[in-house]
Formats: C-alpha cells, sequence, structure tokens
C-alpha cells in the first residue's frame, strides 16, 4: 500500500488555496485543505473540496475535438490546430481581429494563461479575451 | 517516537505509520513503510491537525488487513474509539503512539493548532453565537433572540461541505447530505438553511467526538461544535453514554448481538 499526500494549489479561482491531494497506489483519491496554507488557513469551498473528482471524471476530454457536420469529434491535436488556425485567418480576414473573442480557463495553469493572453492580443489582434474566474 | 516506529515497521508489527512530515515548510501528513524506512528520522508531530485517523479508514478501506499505526492526540483517540465501535476500523489492526495534545475542556495543557479561543468580533458578539462560549452560556438567551442568533451564524453557510468532509466519523458511504430522497432539501441539493445543519447534529448524537476540525474547518466560522455538543449532551443525558470515550457499544449501534438502545432510568 502507497499513500502519499501532495501538496498543490487549487486551480478553480484566483483565490489560490493550498490543497493537499490523496493519493493511494498511484490513484487520485480525495483531496484535503491545507491547513498551514496562508490563503485558506484550512478551509475550501465545494469546488476546491472536489477537485479530485475533475480530475478523475470520465466526462474529462481526453483528445482534441472538432465540430464535424455538427457533432463534435476526436481529432489528431495537428488537424485541431490547423483547423481551428484557418478558420480564425478566415474569419479576422473577413471580419476584423475585433470579431474575435477568446475566453481563457481555469483549469490551465497561470503561465498557460499567460499565453492565451498573449496569443490573442499579439496573434490575433484583439482585446477581447477575458477568464471565468477573473475575481 | 522515531526508534519505536522504526522498531515497529522492521518487525511488522505495523505496515504503514501515519504521522508528519515536514514539506517546504508544512507539516504535512506522511506515511511511513518498511520500504521508506529512512524517512522515519523526518517523523514530526505536527501542531496543525489533520484526521490521521479518516486517512487510515481510507487505507483501511481499501486493504482491510492492513495493520495501521499512527500518532495520536486525545481527540484522535476518541475518534478511533467510535471508528472501531462502527466497524470502519478494526481495533487488532490498530497501534497508535500517544502524543501531547490541544487545550481543550478536557486537558489544559497541550500544543496545537485550533483551540486557544479567538476573540469574537463585535458584530458577532452582538448578532451570533460565541464560537467558545458553552451550551449553558447561549441557553440564557430567550428562545426568539437564540434562534434569531442561530439563523444569523447558519445562514451565513455556503454548503462547501467541509464539516462532513473533514469529520473523523463522518464515514456513511452514501450521505444523506447527498441524497434527494433522505432528507427535505426545500428544491434542490444541497438541503436548506438550517434542515442541513439540523440533520447532521442529529447524525453526530453517539458518533462527534468534539475535536473541533468541523469548525476548523468551516469558512464562515459557524460554532458548529456547539450543535454537537448539545446533541451529545441529550444523549448522555438520556442513555449516559459519553461518545468516544471508550470503546464500548453505543446505543446507537444496532450492529452485533444485541439492541442496545435503552434510556437510562430516571
Ligand atoms: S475555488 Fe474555492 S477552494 Fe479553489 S481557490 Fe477558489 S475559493 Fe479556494
Ligand atoms: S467536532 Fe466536528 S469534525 Fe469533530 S467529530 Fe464532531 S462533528 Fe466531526
Ligand atoms: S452527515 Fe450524516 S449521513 Fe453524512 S456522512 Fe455524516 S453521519 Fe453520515
Ligand atoms: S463547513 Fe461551514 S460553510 Fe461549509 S457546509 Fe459546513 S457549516 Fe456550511
Amino acid at each position: 500500500m502507497d499513500y502519499k499526500n501532495i501538496p498543490s494549489v487549487c486551480s478553480y479561482c484566483g483565490c489560490g488555496c493550498g490543497v493537499l491531494f490523496q493519493v493511494m497506489d498511484g490513484r487520485l483519491t480525495g483531496t484535503l485543505p491545507l491547513k498551514t496554507h496562508p490563503v485558506n488557513e484550512g478551509r475550501l469551498c465545494i469546488k476546491g473540496w472536489n477537485l479530485h473528482e475533475h480530475a478523475t471524471s470520465d466526462r474529462r476530454l481526453t483528445s482534441s475535438m472538432i465540430k464535424k457536420d455538427g457533432q463534435l469529434q476526436g481529432a489528431s491535436l495537428d488537424e485541431a490546430v490547423k483547423t481551428t488556425a484557418e478558420r480564425l485567418k478566415g474569419i479576422i480576414d473577413q471580419y476584423g481581429p475585433d470579431s474575435v473573442g477568446v475566453l481563457a480557463s481555469a483549469k490551465v495553469t497561470n503561465e498557460e494563461n499567460y499565453l492565451i493572453q498573449k496569443i490573442t492580443r499579439a496573434v490575433i489582434g484583439t482585446n477581447n479575451v477575458d477568464h471565468c474566474a477573473r475575481l | 517516537m522515531q526508534e519505536k516506529v522504526k522498531e515497529w515497521l522492521e518487525q511488522g508489527r505495523v505496515d504503514i505509520f501515519l504521522g508528519y512530515k515536514m514539506v517546504e515548510g508544512h507539516p504535512l501528513p506522511h506515511s511511513f513503510t518498511k520500504d521508506n524506512i529512512d524517512e522515519v528520522k523526518d517523523l514530526v508531530t505536527s501542531s496543525a491537525r489533520y484526521s490521521l485517523e479518516k486517512i487510515a479508514t481510507k487505507i483501511a478501506a481499501q486493504k482491510p488487513d492492513i495493520k495501521i499505526g499512527l500518532i495520536a492526540r486525545d481527540c484522535n483517540e476518541r475518534a478511533l474509539n467510535v471508528l472501531h465501535i462502527w466497524k470502519q476500523l478494526n481495533s487488532d489492526n490498530i497501534e497508535t503512539i500517544n502524543v501531547n495534545c490541544c487545550p481543550s475542556r478536557i486537558k489544559e495543557h497541550a500544543d496545537c493548532s485550533y483551540l486557544e479561543p479567538e476573540k469574537p468580533g463585535a458584530y458577532k458578539k452582538t448578532v451570533g453565537i460565541e464560537n467558545n462560549a458553552d451550551v449553558e452560556d447561549i441557553e440564557k438567551f430567550s428562545q426568539e433572540e437564540l434562534f434569531k442568533r442561530w439563523m444569523y451564524e447558519l445562514q451565513k453557510c455556503i454548503k462547501c461541505y467541509g464539516c462532513r468532509d473533514i469529520c473523523p466519523v463522518c464515514f456513511c458511504k452514501e450521505c444523506t447530505m447527498d441524497s434527494p430522497e433522505l432528507v427535505a432539501t426545500g428544491g434542490d441539493l444541497p438541503p436548506e438553511v438550517p434542515i442541513f445543519h439540523l440533520v447532521r447534529a442529529v447524525h453526530m448524537g453517539g458518533r462527534c467526538i468534539d475535536c473541533g476540525l468541523c469548525e476548523d474547518a468551516c469558512p464562515v466560522d459557524i460554532p458548529l461544535r456547539m450543535l454537537y455538543r448539545k446533541v451529545n449532551g441529550i444523549v448522555a443525558d438520556v442513555f449516559d453514554y459519553k461518545t468516544g470515550v471508550s470503546a464500548d457499544q453505543s446505543p446507537f449501534n444496532i450492529l452485533g448481538e444485541k439492541v442496545t438502545l435503552q434510556p437510562k432510568p430516571i
């Protein structure tokens, strides 16, 4: 039996509460509040308490998807990137960069969110970028 | 303590030992095993309290025969008693090393986190209920005033379910609080205020060992232990049963040889 607690930070919102992931035999089985974390001092909201369910959910996407014939279908990453780039380019050419808006995610890292705003401002050329957890 | 744990692991008296280890300045609950026996030199006690017995329950649910050792303060010991009674842990498979514990009504000298009274703010004093008051103190308020004060406290609840999730003796596979069939929800889950708190309070009768972890985990500072102290006061009066003090059969436990739900003679 291998039981570990892995300290981490909740990724659901901008508060950044400290959590401990409970890992049993290599499987993520629970989340505990990190008692000595200066942000949350051992408290969490319901999202934080259930972080492990998000990570282990069977509804979690495991591949890129492209909408074909009105339905989302699995696609390779290369194909997805290519399609997205072509469509974005087409829309920008036709309607201008401000016709595009980008919603970032609380479920990726800070650095990835930085890159998202960078690509929105510097590549697409619009300030239309926002985040679900912009507290 | 480290010597003892090393010996226990080497001799196979326990397969796993739950204690604490400092990781980047944080005392974290840590499992020590024979395979990482060198780590035992890092074993420490911690002023931050985690429910090691709840972790033990989780491990035992996966591996029923595993022998678990753990650092235990008074509250851990009381919780273990309840977990033994309710067959969540097998007392033959649990070994404890006792350490000093928190200052509380039961024990004055101690050295851990929470139970040093925090001073309530002026507003809470005027409209709410002081977390460190006694049940008798607050019962001096008139019924009407008391109801108003409780409702002020309870309506702050953000339904994080932290009080249940952290509680060492909340081990039900299907929790009432998650089951619309079992609790009047007033529409959707989660159940409304004050049903949520009152249902949980009833469940804590004969179970709550007054460790305070729930109150510690409550983001909005609701005096939860007071509710549970009240129900357990009733349990003590009616059944002459002091929860967690021993591993004797609980009056509410209908598993086992005989039904023991008997009020004490009045
Ligand atoms: S979602 Fe909740 S637990 Fe997570 S960081 Fe925000 S407040 Fe904390
Ligand atoms: S004090 Fe709270 S956490 Fe501790 S046993 Fe009672 S209900 Fe559970
Ligand atoms: S709140 Fe009640 S039903 Fe839910 S886990 Fe605790 S004791 Fe069980
Ligand atoms: S811990 Fe406090 S806020 Fe969270 S569900 Fe329990 S009473 Fe409500």
